[in-house]
């Protein structure tokens, strides 16, 4: 018998949703780079804006704070808005007036910052003149990057959504692993469920396929696609750098492996959902479960990342052993995490297989 | 004697029990299909025909009892079996948006098989269209679908669940005949079925299953022996049950004078016995097989139905 004709089948059947899939990857992963040079300019633009306001630190505490700022062309009068943090949105007024300048006490030891704005006239908004803090500015986003909650996308890393690695990072991978592992989450659970919910089981039953076949060549199916959509969103983040000629800082084979590091972290998927598929045989109960172990998964790295006392947390966490920011910011492809989750998945497969066996199929 | 008899048997159940949970499906049951034989399997519905037939095929684990087909275990060699087997299952799915042809031919790769005359000639008899997406069937041309994808590979040993269900009359007479033909052929058949005339017509032996336990195997034939004639007669003087144990009476009922009696032959032999009496009340009624049939299914019913 032909081997790889379920697997055929099931990549037949399937081929309109998946090159729909495969467009919104393309589309998606294409156009990430091509955002690159407007958000820098702009994000760069505002972070030089702070250079507009000087402001001068006493040498001791208790002393003088002085914060000068350039003036604006048809500005009637000036404000200046005080907070504790960047984003300004416990802001309070410090100043109203038509001074350029303003001197006052430090008492006080965190860090501030200092928004200044320029009023152009009654009926329009203020104009941000720019921000100066008391300690040295940072990228708004490197702080953010310094809260726990964050510091899972980057392996707890300095980046800087300035350089194009950073801002992929951050803004390509972090969605990538919800939109592929969900997609191939769905699929997997529903290749097998949809047998048992459609009763197409028992035809394929009376034909000489045993269980363990079945399953191998759906996991084959699944395993493909997931290599599928890598493919294409390799190729299109690829593309995209190279229209933004930024292939010397993001280069196309860091592309490939911090992306073909996520085939086995797929496949793991893939039988989790399998799993779940054979031993519950609905495709809902297969999908909630199945949904419910990627989240968790990234919940347990994500706390994982918040302390030493709980990184115990990271290591049984699949999200540990596909550390795409190690390729792109250290260089480094760690082919043993890669061997790891193949073995994980191929344990987990054999266990749904042995579980397959033992079920009833549901007349 | 008893291993000539068993290389006839294709298909051997023996102490089959399947639970679901606390409820029986199919309890202590055995029966044996003879090669080249079409065997019926009659039952209300729920009588546990398809757990049996799914025990077989091992989609289902048995709780206990030994099935062989082919001289193989049911449960260890399942997919050898399967290679001499064909089945349509009482009810089923299709790959949905695939044409019937592909579909079927996809059933072939599957079962190593080449060729595809089988298949199109049976398309043809059973007038389905093979270009037709299964998705657009209606539920008779998926029952075709069903029946042609069981006999298309030419097994040996084709089980079938209810296969006449949802086809029209004329399609019915057209499978009959194909399953005839496959007795010529040597082919072994197992076919479940709720409906008495259709065993009656193509079965060589009937299997009667109800509440999960097998009532009666019988050669049809001998079952219709069985039926025949009820006389029921009122005698107005004493008459002793000895005087009407004749050739052609199978059974005799007695209530006081009145006497029941079924007669397959000799009706003149018994008129006469009869003759002898003074005779207060006759009724001569023809007792059908579907009657015979009835007495199985509605064998301990009737407590049932006083508690009801």
């Amino acid at each position: 018998m032909m081997v790889g004709r379920i697997a055929y089948m099931e990549l037949r059947t399937g081929l309109k949703g998946l090159l729909i899939f495969g467009l919104l990857v393309i589309i998606v992963s294409a156009s990430m780079p091509l955002i690159f040079p407007t958000y820098r300019d702009s994000l760069t633009e505002e972070l030089e804006g702070a250079n507009k306001v000087n402001l001068e630190l006493p040498n001791e505490q208790g002393g003088m704070i002085t914060l000068s700022w350039e003036p604006m062309e048809g500005a009637t009068s000036y404000m200046v808005l005080e907070d504790n943090r960047s984003s300004m949105v416990m802001a309070k007024l410090k100043y109203m007036g038509e001074e350029t300048s303003i001197t006052f006490e430090k008492d006080f030891e965190e860090k501030r910052y200092y928004a200044v704005m320029a009023i152009l006239d009654e009926t329009s908004n203020p104009v941000l003149i720019g921000i100066a803090a008391t300690e040295k500015g940072e990228d708004p986003f490197q702080e953010l990057m310094k809260n726990p909650a964050y510091a899972g996308f980057t392996g707890g890393r300095n980046i800087s959504m300035l350089e194009v690695k950073g801002f992929i990072t951050l803004e390509f991978f972090s969605w990538w692993w919800m939109l592929a592992g969900l997609f191939i989450a769905y699929l997997s659970v529903s290749v097998i469920a949809s047998d048992f919910e459609n009763k197409r089981m028992d035809v394929m039953f009376s034909t000489p396929i045993s269980r363990r076949r079945y399953l191998l060549e759906k996991f084959s199916a699944m395993s493909a696609i997931a290599l599928f959509i890598i493919l294409i969103a390799i190729a299109g983040l690829a593309g995209g750098l190279a229209n933004i000629n930024a292939l010397d800082d993001f280069s196309a084979e860091a592309v490939f492996l911090s992306l073909i590091g996520c085939l086995p972290f797929l496949m793991v998927i893939v039988a989790v959902g399998m799993l779940t598929a054979v031993f519950f045989q609905k495709v809902r109960v297969g999908m909630g479960i199945t949904f419910a172990f990627v989240f968790a998964e990234f919940f347990l790295y994500t706390f994982g990342s918040f302390s030493k006392s709980l990184e115990w947390m990271k290591t049984i966490s699949i999200f540990n052993y596909w550390d795409y920011s190690s390729v792109i910011i250290d260089d480094l492809f760690k082919a043993v995490d890669f061997i790891l989750l193949t073995i994980l998945a191929i344990v987990l497969l054999i266990i749904g297989i042995w579980v397959f066996k033992k079920k009833d199929i549901p007349a | 004697m008893d291993d000539a008899m068993d290389q006839e048997k294709v298909m051997k159940i023996k102490n089959l029990t399947k639970m679901y949970g606390n409820h029986v499906g199919v309890k202590d049951l055995n029966l044996a299909v003879y090669k080249g034989e079409i065997m019926g399997f009659l039952g209300p519905n729920g009588a546990g025909k398809t757990t049996t037939i799914r025990s077989c095929l091992a989609l289902i684990a048995k709780t206990a009892g030994e099935i062989t087909i082919f001289g193989l275990d049911s449960h260890r060699d399942a997919v050898a079996i399967r290679k001499q087997t064909g089945y349509l299952p009482g009810d089923f799915g299709l790959i949905p948006s695939v044409k019937v042809g592909s579909y079927l031919k996809y059933l072939l790769s599957l079962s190593s098989c080449d060729s595809t005359k089988k298949m199109v000639s049976l398309a043809e008899r059973l007038k389905l269209d093979l270009d037709r997406k299964t998705n657009e069937l209606s539920k008779g041309n998926k029952q075709k679908v069903g029946i042609i994808q069981a006999l298309m590979t030419d097994q040996d040993l084709i089980i079938m669940d209810e296969p006449t269900s949802s086809l029209d009359p004329l399609m019915q007479q057209e499978f009959y005949r194909i399953i005839r033909e496959e007795k010529k052929r040597e082919k072994t058949v197992f076919m479940a079925s709720h409906i008495l005339a259709e065993v009656e017509k193509v079965c060589d032996r009937v299997a009667i299953i109800r509440e999960g336990q097998l009532k009666v195997v019988e050669e049809i034939q001998v079952l219709q022996e069985k039926t025949g004639k009820v006389l029921e007669v009122e005698f107005g003087d004493p008459v002793t049950i000895d005087e009407f144990k004749l050739k052609g009476v199978s059974e005799i009922q007695q209530d006081n004078g009145r006497f029941i009696l079924t007669i397959h032959e000799n009706l003149d032999g018994v008129i006469e016995a009869v003759s002898n009496h003074r005779i207060l009340n006759m009724n001569l009624k023809t007792y059908s097989l579907e009657q015979l049939f009835l007495k199985y299914y509605a064998e301990e019913e009737d407590p049932e139905k006083g508690d009801a």
